[in-house]
């Protein structure tokens, strides 16, 4: 929000001309959806679903310095510094949305947001908006509505922090949460790579666009850096290197992450259906136009535009069919996979204001080649004024609607564009080099071995869900190459023994079960525990869960569970974790979401906690504060129902 | 806005019930600190006890301080970890305890700056609350809990003077409009629900017996020794070393990936490099090895629970040292990928020690226990300072608390040796199966406490303190 010219008054915008949707979304984006609205309207999503688009809108990760200007952000890390800010962008966010006058509402809670925080958003909520009833959500619990599922370890990077959580059975765990660990979202990447290439002219904003082009990954550990010898080696099938990133079609530089057991890498990135066209441009006919990602364009409404493009395209291809010798080498060095090319070629825009380009059009851009075989004329051509759309070209990952917005947003502010071209060496690759993932990684070892139920611990490990784009595989490969326990090779006893253990027990496992004490019983035989132990969890001997005398001996155990205490129970069944790292596969029931990723997923969550609280458990779960509630309890009552 | 002005009115304090209060607990352990608000069945905010030092480059005297588990874990340059409290779990550092409370406080519960209900409406102009909230920010000049009660732990034999320091920093420091102190074991019985019990508390650093009689701690019955977690860490450590080979303990933030090997075969990682001069702090290194050691406590000791003790002698005639070598041992896999079977008896072995000071390892920094350290001979020192006709009814109620007695069949082995002990009286204990129950039991009986209404009336409020000084606690709080 922007300081009005009285004190204490909050514009939305800072220049009139903008659409007003932009700027509270922009704003938002600081603390990566930190104030996600739902109007959980009783049996329609359609305000929800408006919501929905504007959060698809929202530029994530965008920085505009000269919009910004004045711009104060009313959270930061999360935290909400600044109240006033804060209730104003909400009653923007509230008069866009323009909801019926007994339109329930869901805000979903940052972990850091105090209690007290939560008592002044619910005075504000109810008394501003009169609402009939308000619920808050926990941000880490609106994603596993949004998952479908009641345990999760839910990493949640944002802009300028990450959130750590364990949720178990739909509770979220205070203890040992990562709340808002500072430095570790998307802003100390551009950070980083500013600091790494910032010497050769790239301001922060380019390295924004640079984190963001398909050219920045973020390679798992253990993954070689391309060498310069390696730009020459021989690909058996280029295309489908290029598109998948699969290793199998390399020279086999990526032996050593399989070697180490590392995750199996999927599409990077920069990957993305449509995004490795650039490619394949010079190995394909040009009458192959490479998967379009036909659903983002017709949703971005720009089908004819795209089209008129792709026109433009293949009239650039042709030409650069004619210098087809000299962009032989060029074609061989671009037919590598991004992660196995020493440089490639970036493309960005920066902004300058207009007189300067009136003055100094043609001023040659130093240090900055334009390697980009057959279009070498667009690199430099001032674009003022005009909507751009068109000119995204060459760069499939920029027919992305946001960058689209975002430069026909820049446009209307009176500076123009300037598309150029760079080469990035490797520093590309270390955009998380600073530390950003083990620190997450750390973050979620300690998070989990926190956590108070130890047998639950390997289902937490099984069940992350990483939100946040491109880095997926490294956070994963960090986990797994510093926490993966492997089964010790010296005795009968692996690590699983929990999990054979825990399978048919858990739903009993947190009953409470009536306090008593087991008299000393022992007999001097052996320990039935540790004889079960001995004979049922030897994988060698029992495949787990399959041999009728494994059941039967976990019968029995069980039944020896039941005159102890309770945590005996749960202590011995435990060895260490995690003995496996999994991703919480993303539901696939909501195909709209699976395009444009799950970074959002909170949002999801939030819609169908808001049918759930609202709609169908009708506050019988005390899902939400009702206004009666709230007459009668005040702000502190939320602490009883918020979720 | 029809309702106009009424609506903006914060609700008046009668309306509210009488436990309505927004009271907050504050239980500082050497582990960990626990705070939130009465009436809630866990505390909200958990921070270490623990806070990292890091020293500036220009003046060597001014240091900074980290607080928080996301803070103090992160291996800055020559960053250090020093503990608030002292080893035998009183307060050792005020100032800096004061600013860590207060940041557990801050940091979750209440805000740095809380702006009155009614004051932070749309149209006031406090534009300029934008910095941020740091660690050094939370010293702000606006009191952080003129609105909250509170209500603090301490330990039982904490000392006059260290009780007054609680009640000024609360007063002075913080604005708080009421305070009250009490006995962390007296707290845990009140989470048991039992008003007459001997608490038997097994923290990170001391483990302590208090006897609680109606509700009020009978003082001269309070033991304690240092045989706790800390203890046991102690007794893991000295195993590892005293095995062939030695067992190093790498902690996680050296490893940069590990590689599995096979059992005992040296570990095969890549280590992570510091820069000569960046090299954290050995303490941090030793907080750090904690944290490993935490999680072999969980996974692989384990109590002995008999019959008899380790040392001794089971019915058949052989020794249980004999015995327990036919137990299974458990794997465990160290940060840089070194693992090994760990044998029963080195499970039972480590922390065999708190109940037999014979069995305890030791070596020159870590002298053995004496025989009065024990769990056994703390509990049989404290009945005996208490009335003969209050011991059978205080063995008959055990309460069992405080994270480290969350030891596999620790409890067996408990009931176990007090019954031999005191074979003519009926010994019972209550032991929460839930680890949070355990590990907080203390400041779950503090919320109990201060979210009844008959315990409003026992307040010391700011009015009482203004006239009688600090010297009040030690009048009302007894």
């Amino acid at each position: 929000m922007f300081p009005a010219e009285k004190k204490g008054e909050w514009e939305a915008t800072k220049i009139r001309e903008r659409k007003a949707t932009n700027t509270p979304n922009k704003t938002e984006a600081n603390g990566q959806a930190d104030a996600d609205i739902t109007m959980g309207e009783a049996n329609g999503t359609s305000d929800g679903q408006a919501a929905a688009e504007d959060q698809e809108d929202d530029p994530k990760f965008e920085e505009d310095p000269t919009s910004e200007e004045g711009a104060v952000y009313p959270l930061q890390d999360g935290r909400i510094v600044d109240w006033s800010c804060f209730f104003a962008l909400l009653t923007h966010i509230y008069n866009t949305m323009g909801p019926p006058f007994h339109t329930p509402i869901l805000v979903i809670s940052q972990p850091t947001w105090t209690a007290q925080d939560h008592e002044s958003l619910t005075q504000f909520i109810f008394e501003k908006f009169k609402t009939p009833a308000f619920c808050l959500m926990d941000s880490a619990l609106a994603v596993c509505y949004a998952y479908a599922t009641p345990t999760a370890t839910v990493v949640d990077v944002g802009y300028t922090k990450c959130d750590v959580t364990a949720v178990n059975d739909f509770l979220v765990s205070d203890l040992g949460r990562g709340s808002a660990l500072p430095r570790c979202g998307g802003e100390a990447m551009t950070q980083r790579l500013h600091d790494l290439i910032g010497g050769k002219g790239f301001t922060n904003d380019v390295c924004e666009q640079l984190k963001k082009s398909p050219i920045c990954e973020i390679l798992p550990p253990g993954t070689d850096m391309p060498a310069e010898a390696e730009a020459n080696a021989h690909v058996s099938n280029p295309a489908a290197a290029a598109s998948t990133g699969a290793s199998g079609s390399g020279a086999g530089q990526r032996g050593s992450l399989a070697a180490q057991g590392g995750a199996a890498r999927g599409p990077g990135i920069n990957t993305e259906v449509g995004d490795a066209d650039e490619d394949r441009e010079f190995k394909e006919g040009e009458d192959d136009e490479g998967v379009l990602d036909v659903a983002a364009i017709v949703a971005s409404g720009k089908t004819s535009e795209f089209l008129a493009k792709k026109e433009r395209e293949k009239a650039a291809k042709a030409a650069a069919k004619k210098d087809a010798a000299d962009a032989a080498a060029v074609a061989k060095e671009r037919s590598l996979p991004n992660s196995k090319r020493v440089k490639a070629t970036f493309h960005y825009h920066e902004r300058r204001p207009l007189e300067e380009l009136n003055m100094n059009g043609k001023r040659a851009m130093d240090g900055e080649t334009g390697q980009d075989g057959g279009e070498p004329k667009r690199q430099k051509t001032p674009e003022p004024g005009v909507d751009s759309g068109a000119q995204t070209t060459e760069n499939a990952a920029a027919t992305r609607r946001e960058e689209r917005k975002e430069e026909r947003r820049r446009n209307r502010e009176g500076t123009a564009f300037i598309r150029k071209s760079a080469d990035v060496g490797l520093e590309r690759f270390q955009a998380a080099s600073g530390g950003i993932l083990d620190q997450i990684a750390d973050a979620i070892h300690r998070c989990i071995l926190s956590y108070p139920d130890i047998s639950k611990r390997s289902d937490l490990w099984d069940s992350l869900i990483i939100l946040g784009n491109g880095f997926k595989e490294a956070l994963i490969g960090t986990l797994n190459s510093r926490y993966l326990i492997s089964p010790s090779s010296a005795t009968i006893f692996t690590s699983e023994l929990p999990s054979n253990f825990t399978t048919p027990v858990a739903t009993g496992a947190n009953t409470p079960q009536p306090q008593h004490h087991p008299p000393s019983h022992h007999g001097p035989g052996v320990n039935p525990l540790l004889l079960a132990a001995t004979t049922a969890s030897n994988p060698n001997l029992a495949p787990p869960g399959q041999s009728q005398q494994q059941l039967h001996q976990q019968l029995q155990l069980q039944q020896y569970h039941q005159q102890q205490l309770q945590q005996t129970h749960q202590h011995s069944s435990h060895a260490q974790t995690p003995t496996s790292i999994k991703l919480l596969k993303m539901p696939d029931y909501f195909p709209e979401w699976k395009e444009v990723g799950m970074e959002e997923a909170g949002f999801l969550g939030a819609q169908v906690a808001a049918k759930v609280v609202f709609v169908v458990d009708q506050g019988i779960s005390k899902g939400f504060m009702s206004r009666t509630e709230y007459n009668e309890l005040g702000p502190q009552g939320i602490h009883e129902s918020c979720l | 806005m029809a309702t106009g002005q009424a609506s903006t009115k914060p609700p008046d304090a009668n309306e509210y019930g009488g436990d309505e209060i927004s009271a907050l607990v504050l239980d500082p352990g050497y582990s960990t600190t626990r705070a939130g608000f009465a009436g809630e069945d866990v505390p909200k905010s958990i921070v270490p006890s623990y806070y990292g030092l890091i020293p500036s480059e220009s003046t060597p005297k001014h240091t900074k301080q980290l607080f928080g588990d996301n803070s103090i874990n992160i291996p800055l340059p020559r960053i250090s970890i020093s503990n608030v409290m002292s080893k035998d779990g009183t307060v050792e550092d005020w100032d800096t305890a004061a600013k860590l409370w207060e940041y557990a406080i801050t940091s979750r519960l209440t805000n740095t700056k809380p702006t009155p209900l009614v004051s932070n409406g749309l149209n006031d102009p406090n534009e300029d609350i934008t910095e941020d909230i740091t660690m050094e920010g939370v010293e702000e000049q606006e009191k952080p809990l003129g609105e909250n009660p509170l209500l603090m732990t301490e330990s039982g034999w904490n000392a006059g003077k260290d009780r007054e320091k609680g009640i000024e920093i609360a007063m002075e420091n913080w604005g708080c409009p009421a305070f009250w102190l009490a006995r962390n074991g007296v707290l845990a019985a009140f989470a048991s629900g039992k008003p007459t019990a001997l608490v038997i508390d097994i923290g990170a650093s001391t483990i302590s017996i208090t006897p609680v009689h109606d509700g009020l701690i009978l003082k001269k019955g309070v033991t304690r020794s240092p045989l706790a977690g800390n203890f046991v860490s102690n007794q893991l450590r000295l195993l590892f070393s005293s095995s062939q080979p030695p067992i190093p303990i790498t902690p996680h933030y050296l490893i940069t990936s590990k590689t599995p090997v096979d059992a005992g075969a040296p570990a095969q990682a890549t280590y992570r490099a510091f820069a000569p001069g960046t090299e954290p702090h050995p303490s941090f290194r030793h907080f750090q090895e904690e944290r490993v050691l935490t999680e072999f406590k969980e996974s692989v000791v384990n109590v002995w629970t008999g019959p008899g003790r380790l040392g001794g002698h089971s019915a058949q005639g052989g020794t249980n040292m004999d015995a327990a070598r036919q137990h299974p041992g458990k794997p465990f896999e160290m940060p840089d990928g070194w693992n090994q079977m760990f044998p029963a008896l080195d499970r039972y072995r480590a922390i065999e020690g708190i109940f037999d000071h014979k069995m305890a390892l030791s070596d020159a920094n870590n002298p053995p226990p004496s025989p009065g350290q024990t769990v056994t001979a703390l509990i049989s020192s404290s009945l005996s300072q208490v009335d003969v006709d209050l011991r059978p009814h205080l063995l008959g109620n055990i309460v069992i608390t405080g994270a480290s007695s969350w030891y596999a069949g620790f409890t067996d082995r408990l009931q176990q040796e007090l019954q031999a002990a005191y074979p003519g009286v009926r010994v019972r204990m209550v032991a929460s199966g839930q680890m949070v129950e355990r590990k907080f039991g203390s400041w779950i009986g503090g919320s109990i406490l201060a979210s009844l209404g008959t315990f409003h009336q026992l307040w010391i409020s700011k009015k009482e303190y203004d006239e009688h000084g600090s010297g009040i606690v030690e009048k009302r709080c007894k």
